[in-house]
């Protein structure tokens, strides 16, 4: 019997082994570029490749100490279990802190070894290899972080010989094997466009280059985002039982945060590409979008917010926030260095133009990520000043982010039909006249139909204008364009357009209609309730290793059975409710049982939700995702150097010293 | 056809538009908007409410036994038929010693939440009038012929 573990001995080898490569490839690299030694800056590289080596073997070896039991570890005594299923086993890895750093990581040396395969050609470029720096300092953190205050592979007390599994609700539905991953992608991905502008700022070269080497990156980063989070929303709804998919929990709004700044970023910088302005605001945003995720990662990882989903507290916060603090001081300092040289020639000519809705835009998407951010910390600032508790939630949330989601629809509808530089009356009139009735249509339909109060119905007729409009340019550019008319990023992004929109129609839909009744149901006994209904069979026990369940049998309209359960968590304790959902493309049907029950109780307390248009939700983040995949598409082709319009003179510049 | 299609969208189509959209919206909006049963009213009030023992969930969304109570609180007051929604939320943030309420206050520290993201807007959206005004006083840069040369021979060099 070995006193460590293989698979403990071998992965803090393996963090080991990343922190140095790491270290070394920030090292060399530098050394590289002050030397201007080819030699050296090539084989930064394979300092890339040996640290993604060393995150795939750690990671490996952690799950292989989940699998095989390996109750030798401390974090698998802390979420492993002898009766956890073995799917559940694998995402264990991420259902506790230093789990869940290991995944980063994995993300983050992925990424890193991508820019370093899909720049191989390019080492000699300074602004690459300070990129490959910053990457490299980013990774060497996240290490330190593996390493030290988050060490996953700690021995724990000997004797253990069996653990409690991961949390309840993390072994309860298949969708936590996809949606931290996928999360994670999103997250980590705006690492790469980040250290590219912070490379433009180190370098110097600061005119469009750097945004069009990140173009896809950025892009990819934000399209796993928001798969992750609308998986996440899916999660919730199907797993927590409230009947909701977004409750402005902490968590949630920290994985929204660099959402939102992301996508003002993916609007503005073609005011960058196009127009060579706003420079300081687009290097701000990177730099904001991968801030955010930090705090964000501080917020959940460090306890100082309660959250369902944050993790207990450790010694990670600390290094959290200074690693946050130092990201923005050196920020700052590089952008107050390069004053002058990041001053945009040119100007927005009129206010009623693309770019001059662009910049509405991300007034309105900023005003947007710091309500959020003020509602998640402002309880931390009450505790810290006042020194009492404040819980912020769901209510503040909907009322302050209402007209800015109301005012985001607007411009989605006026956006896309507005040309550069200015638009006259005519053109608006014209190209605004049949989204405009499209608008007046939905309103109609949702009246008829019988919806009510002011803000859902202008959410419907804003909703009915801005996918009339993206219609419109989709239609525009396929007579155009042929099949050639939904790819590349215009035609892509109205594909996502018309996703938000269906999300946004669906949200309000089902935030403001939704019909609840709780029954106490006899066996056998039919109820009515909006139109269904809902037959009483009776409770059943189906009992595992894990846990113990009631399940309720409940027939919908005379036809299938649904089945809400209550089910006990035998090592934990714990008592959790399971939803059944009976989905549809008009209404969900979302049962649960509620209060204590036992097997041969004849009565069942059993709550119904009525939510209209839920399916829609998801219909609407694939067609996010679609249009995400279809705007990488290379659209209209053009060379990415070539000079699109005025006021370019320094991306010129910059070419030509590249060249 | 086409311009069939332009007189038809001319200044007085667009006001019909808005006439249906502000005859829509004012038959929609007429209509009660609120709790359709009781239960939809206690769902309504447990949204306003912080669960007293748990981490930063609604008394909507826990199911602890905290939360129980207070929902069966809400239930006794709804059933009761005397106090408004606001005054159910206020009796039973009254009578536990923690802020329960989902909503700040707008009074004291806790209006700072209200004031600062309103205040925020109004200085990105005045600014944004500045740089609009600076911009339209400035003029756009016309390319000069150094920069046109230079244009040239960056495409030059890069062919």
């Amino acid at each position: 019997m070995f006193a460590v573990s293989i698979n403990a001995a071998l992965g803090r080898g393996a963090i080991l082994l990343g922190l140095l490569t790491c270290l070394s490839g920030v090292a060399v690299t530098i050394a590289g570029i002050r030397q201007h030694d080819l030699r050296a800056l090539k084989s930064s590289a394979r300092y890339a490749y040996v640290a993604f080596f060393a995150a795939l073997l750690a990671f490996v070896m952690m799950e292989r100490a989940l699998i095989t039991r390996d109750f030798s570890m401390k974090y698998v005594q802390q979420v492993g279990s002898r009766d956890t299923p073995a799917i559940f086993n694998v995402t264990a890895l991420w259902s506790a802190l230093e789990g869940s750093i290991l995944l980063w990581l994995l993300v983050l040396t992925a990424f890193v070894a991508a820019v370093a395969r899909k720049f191989r050609g390019r080492a000699g470029d300074e602004l690459l290899a300070w990129a490959m720096v910053v990457m490299f300092v980013v990774g060497l953190f996240f290490f330190f972080l593996s390493f030290g205050p988050a060490n996953p592979f700690t021995m724990g007390p000997l004797g253990v010989s069996d653990g409690p599994g991961p949390n309840p609700l993390l072994q309860n539905h298949i969708l936590v094997l996809f949606h931290p991953p996928i999360l994670y992608i999103g997250y980590v991905g705006f690492t790469v466009p980040f250290a590219f502008a912070m490379a433009a700022l180190i370098t110097g070269r600061v005119g469009e280059g750097w945004l069009l080497e990140t173009r896809r990156w950025t892009l990819y980063a934000w399209g796993f985002l928001t798969v992750g989070i609308i998986l996440g929303s899916w999660w919730s709804y199907e797993v927590l039982g409230w009947s909701g998919v977004w409750a402005w929990d902490p968590v949630e709004n920290a994985s929204f945060l660099p959402w939102l700044t992301g996508t003002a970023y993916l609007h503005s910088v073609l005011v960058q590409e196009r127009r060579g302005m706003l420079r300081v605001w687009n290097l701000s945003l990177v730099i904001a979008t991968f801030s955010l995720t930090i705090l964000g990662t501080f917020l959940t990882r460090s306890g100082v917010i309660n959250s369902v989903h944050a993790f207990s507290e450790g010694s990670v916060g600390p290094w959290l926030l200074g690693f946050f603090a130092a990201i923005v001081i050196v920020a700052i300092i590089l952008i107050g260095r390069r004053g002058d040289e990041l001053r945009s020639p040119g100007a927005i000519d009129s206010p009623i133009s693309r770019e001059g809705a662009f910049l509405a835009n991300n007034v309105v998407f900023s005003a947007f990520a710091f309500v959020v951010l003020l509602g998640t910390v402002f309880p931390l600032i009450v505790e810290a000043v006042d020194n009492r508790r404040l819980v912020v939630g769901q209510p503040f949330f909907n009322r302050m982010t209402m007209p800015l989601g109301l005012t985001l629809l607007f411009l989605m509808a006026v956006a896309p039909v507005l040309p550069w530089r200015k638009a006259s009356q005519e053109v608006l009139r014209d190209r605004l006249f049949w989204p405009a009735w499209c608008g007046v249509f939905t309103l109609a339909v949702a009246v008829f139909v019988g919806a009510d109060g002011w803000a859902p119905l202008t959410a419907f007729a804003m909703g009915g204008f801005a996918s009339g409009a993206a219609l419109r340019q989709i239609v525009l550019a396929s007579r155009r364009q042929g099949w050639r008319g939904v790819v590349g990023r215009a035609n892509g992004g109205m594909v996502v357009h018309i996703g938000v929109i269906i999300i946004a129609v669906a949200f309000t839909a089902s935030n403001s209609y939704t019909r609840t009744q709780e029954f106490v149901m006899n066996e056998g006994e039919t109820v009515t309730f909006s139109g269904h209904s809902f037959t009483f069979e009776g409770l059943s026990l189906e009992s595992d290793d894990v846990k113990t369940s009631v399940k309720a049998a409940v027939r919908i309209d005379g036809d299938q059975i649904y089945s809400p359960s209550r089910s006990k968590y035998i090592k934990q304790g714990m008592d959790i409710g399971t939803p059944s959902v009976k989905s549809g493309f008009v209404n969900d049907l979302y049962l649960t049982l509620e209060g204590t029950v036992r097997p041969d109780d004849t009565q069942a307390r059993i709550k119904i939700f009525v939510k209209p248009l839920i399916m829609w939700l998801w219909i609407g983040g694939a067609l996010m995702a679609i249009g995400t995949v279809l705007a990488a598409f290379p659209g209209k082709r053009r060379r990415p150097t070539a000079p699109v319009s005025a006021g370019l003179e320094e991306s010129v510049q910059e070419v030509a010293d590249h060249a | 056809m086409s311009s069939r299609l332009s007189k038809l969208k001319r200044w007085p189509s667009w006001f019909l538009m808005l006439v249906c959209a502000g005859v829509l919206m004012f038959l929609g909006t007429q209509r009660d908007s609120g709790p359709s049963t009781a239960q939809e009213r206690i769902e309504a009030i447990s949204q306003r409410l912080a669960c007293p023992t748990c981490d930063g969930e609604s008394v909507y969304e826990s199911r602890s036994p905290g939360s129980q109570a207070i929902r069966q609180e809400i239930t006794r007051q709804v059933a009761d038929g005397v106090l408004t929604d606001g005054q159910i939320v206020r009796m039973i943030d009254d009578s536990y010693a923690a802020d329960l309420k989902l909503i700040p206050s707008a009074t004291g520290f806790d209006a700072l939440i209200w004031v600062l993201p309103v205040a925020a807007f109004v200085a990105a959206v005045g600014g944004l009038i500045i740089v609009f005004r600076r911009w339209r006083r400035e003029g756009s840069l016309v390319a000069t012929q150094e920069d046109q040369i230079l244009v040239t021979q960056a495409r030059q060099d890069k062919d």
